[in-house]
């Protein structure tokens, strides 16, 4: 894992003490509110419904466990006791007070962390694979280029005040697990003709009020000009992109008007002026970058462990969290451990300080010292042995961490809607709830198999409903929380925006709608097939036609 | 009218304006330095410039650096505006005058400049300053040189801190 | 009726405004009959060193006393639904009850009770 050096430490001391003196100018008058808040949008810091909320950056989802302890501690100490993962793999805490900000910055960069550009009209936190790193198939570790991404982009000089917020994921495997089509640029890593590392580049996907799948500007660019190449994609954004509209300025918005091939012209024309060596990464910082994300140090163990396999036999419980939640490691003798935070019934992506303090402890014990934080709001301990499997399903179990239900019905995403956020219309956290504990049996779940309900608060879509197998977006429809549904989105390699249903429904029918679209599926689908491959097969109508019968 | 701040080798100090900055309806003073819009410039410029006089152009954020590329030998200063501090388009512009174009003169920041936009100012070029908090030039360098590494290149001569990690 | 609402500016907490002083339950709040004398105290209240998101809104009389109308304003006043341990409703009290049993709330079976605009 990347560790900060000296540089790295100043960076972020540095930025604790500017916001500390920007925070004293404004709480003297010296600057105003318009004026300010960009500066504490810059630092991660909103003003929700019922406090500050302050969003720490967890670049590329990775963590260790000090610094997830130190994200338990300022839940305890600054906040009320938990945390929630977001679906940019950052945690956000809600309930935090101006004047301690200063000082929560501050233990961050202790930490080697920080809440830089987790807000505001600039460059967002990088995301990547949670399992990079763990999968077999990925070209290379995607969280070296994530890394050098993360530095570039760190205060940048000529794109910190762009037309609107601008995000990044990379990912290195065929299956993508970072959404990276729905990203204003998704870099999905190649094997170059020479062998070399390349990517693939996407620019002008996204989600809120306009979604659209990104276009391949590029089919391979060399890893070694990924600089040079997003200094060129920003360049021509920061000057063109709409900044008359807030709606229209996102570069989805100037892609799609361009078109992908005038766009990608323009980019490259840009490019070919760029002074590459000026701004690419140097080979010997990748290759410090590149060292830091060695392989840890794994044991030589059997790919099969009897211990594992006679504690499955031995318990239904683990042998369930096993088929669900356990996933082939690229080291023989070890598996990923997904921690689900959507117990049925809980908020989904919290975590109690205790919580995040017992994972810390599994994953120093268990994990070579090595955590997760994926967008879908769950948790990932990478480098689990076999043998140690069921250890950490029973401490899992004790603190109420073990569902076993990693992509299915109830694994929902949810943003915090209206119970936290201003912008929301609606709520999003009871609906996911409510549909959890409706599909809380197991077997049931189980039966059912891979179903992303995805569910936002309003049409920001943080709660990405436009990719959801099942997208539920809230609405206000004259001052009541109304649901929009919407069928057949899919963030993965596969990317595609959902379709609406029908017309929006009051909250108390949406359950009884997913219900009803479940039972669709269970009567249509053939052997073999997930709900969105039944979706794909025998289109809307059916679904349509089950979910408004009563009104007919 | 803010005080303008001018940047000397790292130094930055209060400095008199040589220039009458001249909107669309102003009429232009007959003698010393000025500053036009690109519309008047395109109209009054050769003559001003044939007169031996001092002359810098304002750029609006929406008006592309390439439209001077013709005269940029002639121009003394290029003023670029901020109607907010939020639009950021000017820092491109800076920049390319600095790398891509090899401007030498003043690039001045106006509009809506604060002490908080120092150091993006600096790294992408600009040497000259309207603040519109009534910044000294103290805080003014204080808040630019708040961050001792930098991570990328800029048109200043800031090391990134992957050449300051192998030098 | 209309009431002041706001944010604190130093720790973000919802206040309300009454007669020249912040108070921080909806209950203690000054409720104005006409929308002009709130927007005249609201210009007063605005105090940009001291609060932030400050404005008017609306306030529907109940049986037994008032409530905000829009559900966003009684989140506001409570706290999150899904914590209800967290934020005003912890201190429970008369205003709590009545803006939670505000029109709509009793009428929903869920456990997530609706809260709904009366009709």
């Amino acid at each position: 894992m990347y560790r900060y050096d000296y540089i790295d430490r100043a960076f972020v001391e540095d930025r604790a003490a500017e916001f500390r003196g920007q925070v004293a100018r404004r709480l003297a008058g010296e600057i105003t509110e318009d004026q300010f808040k960009p500066l504490r949008l810059m630092n991660g810091l909103y003003l929700q419904l019922h406090a500050y909320m302050l969003r720490v950056s967890i670049p590329y989802g990775t963590l260790t466990p000090n610094q997830l302890r130190k994200l338990a501690w300022i839940a305890r100490t600054y906040d009320k006791g938990y945390g929630h993962f977001t679906t940019r793999q950052n945690i956000q805490f809600h309930w935090i007070k101006l004047k301690d900000v200063p000082d929560i910055l501050g233990h961050l960069a202790d930490v080697e962390m920080h809440a830089l550009q987790t807000s505001g009209n600039c460059i967002r936190n990088v995301t990547s694979d949670p399992r990079a790193g763990a999968s077999a198939d990925e070209i290379e570790d995607p969280r070296i280029w994530s890394e050098i991404i993360r530095q570039w982009a760190a205060i940048h000089p000529e794109f910190s005040f762009l037309p609107r917020k601008f995000k990044i994921a990379v990912t290195a495997t065929a299956h993508d697990r970072t959404a990276a089509r729905l990203h204003d640029i998704g870099l999905l890593m190649r094997k170059g003709r020479d062998g070399g590392v390349g990517f693939e580049v996407i620019v002008g996907g996204g989600m809120g009020r306009t979604p659209y799948v990104g276009p391949t500007i590029r089919d391979v660019l060399p890893a070694e000009h990924l600089l040079s190449y997003l200094e060129a994609v920003l360049r021509v954004y920061n000057r063109h992109g709409r900044r008359d509209n807030i709606y229209k300025a996102r570069i989805k918005i100037l892609v799609a008007q361009l078109g992908a091939e005038e766009f990608a012209r323009q980019v490259e024309a840009e490019w070919a002026q760029i002074d590459h060596p000026a701004i690419d990464a140097p080979q010997a910082e990748v290759d410090r970058v590149r060292a830091a994300f060695a392989p840890p140090a794994f044991e030589a163990v059997t790919g099969r462990s009897d211990a594992f396999e006679a504690a499955k036999a031995a318990s239904s419980s683990l042998a369930r969290f096993a088929r669900n939640n356990v996933h082939l490691h690229k080291q023989p003798g070890y598996a990923i451990v997904d921690i689900s935070l959507k117990a049925p019934g809980e908020t989904p992506g919290d975590a109690t300080a205790e919580q995040m303090e017992l994972v810390a402890d599994l994953a120093e014990r268990f994990s070579l010292g090595e955590l997760r934080v994926t967008h879908e709001q769950n948790l990932v301990l990478p480098h689990v042995k076999l043998d140690d499997v069921a250890a950490v399903h029973a401490a899992l179990a004790g603190a109420g961490l073990a569902s076993a239900n990693i992509n299915l019905v109830s694994d929902i995403i949810a943003c915090p809607g209206l119970d936290y956020c201003a912008l929301a219309n609606a709520r999003a956290i009871p609906i996911a709830q409510d549909i959890a504990l409706r599909f809380a049996a197991a077997d049931q779940a189980e039966n059912i198999g891979e179903l992303k309900i995805k569910i936002s608060g309003c049409i920001n879509a943080c709660g990405h409903h436009h990719v959801g197998h099942i997208g539920i977006l809230g609405v206000d429809k004259k001052g009541e929380e109304f649901y929009q549904l919407s069928l057949g989105g899919s963030a993965a390699e596969d990317a595609e925006v959902g379709k609406i249903l029908g017309p929006a429904i009051p909250a108390d029918k949406v359950t009884d709608a997913v219900d009803h679209l479940v039972g669709v599926y269970l009567r249509e689908r053939h052997a073999g097939e997930r709900f969105i491959d039944t979706y794909r097969r025998v289109g809307l109508v059916p679904f349509k036609e089950a979910v408004y019968a009563e009104a007919h | 009218m803010p005080k303008l701040i001018k940047l000397h080798d790292g130094h930055a100090a209060f400095a008199n304006d040589a220039y009458m900055t001249v909107t669309d309806e102003d009429a232009t003073p007959a003698s010393g330095g000025v500053i036009l819009p690109l519309a008047r410039y395109r109209i009054e410029g050769a003559a001003l410039l044939d007169e031996g006089r001092n002359v810098g152009v304002l750029l609006q954020p929406d008006e592309a650096i390439e439209e001077l590329s013709d005269d940029l030998t002639r121009l003394s200063v290029v003023a670029l505006s901020f109607p907010k501090f939020r639009d950021g388009r000017a820092y491109t512009s800076a920049r390319l005058l600095r790398e891509r174009f090899g401007f030498g003169g003043e690039i001045r920041a106006v509009g809506d400049v604060l002490r908080e936009q120092a150091s993006f100012f600096i790294r992408c070029g600009f040497d000259a300053f309207e603040p519109a908090d009534g910044s000294t030039p103290e805080q003014w360098m204080a808040a630019a040189n708040r961050f001792r590494h930098v991570y990328q290149r800029g048109a200043d001569d800031r090391k990134p801190a992957f050449v300051e990690r192998i030098s | 009726m209309k009431a002041i609402v706001a944010n604190t500016l130093i720790d973000g907490e919802v206040v309300y405004w009454n007669a020249g002083v912040w108070v921080t339950r909806f209950g203690q709040a000054q409720l104005f009959a006409e929308d002009e004398v709130a927007e005249s105290a609201l210009a007063k209240a605005n105090q940009p060193t001291s609060v932030v998101d400050c404005y008017v809104i609306d306030v529907a009389e109940e049986e037994d006393g008032y409530a905000p109308t829009a559900y966003r304003e009684r989140i506001k006043a409570l706290g999150p639904q899904n914590h209800p341990q967290h934020g005003k409703q912890a201190d429970g009290g008369h205003d709590i009850d009545l803006i939670k049993q505000a029109h709509g709330i009793a009428r929903s079976a869920g456990r997530h009770a609706l809260i709904k605009l009366k009709k």
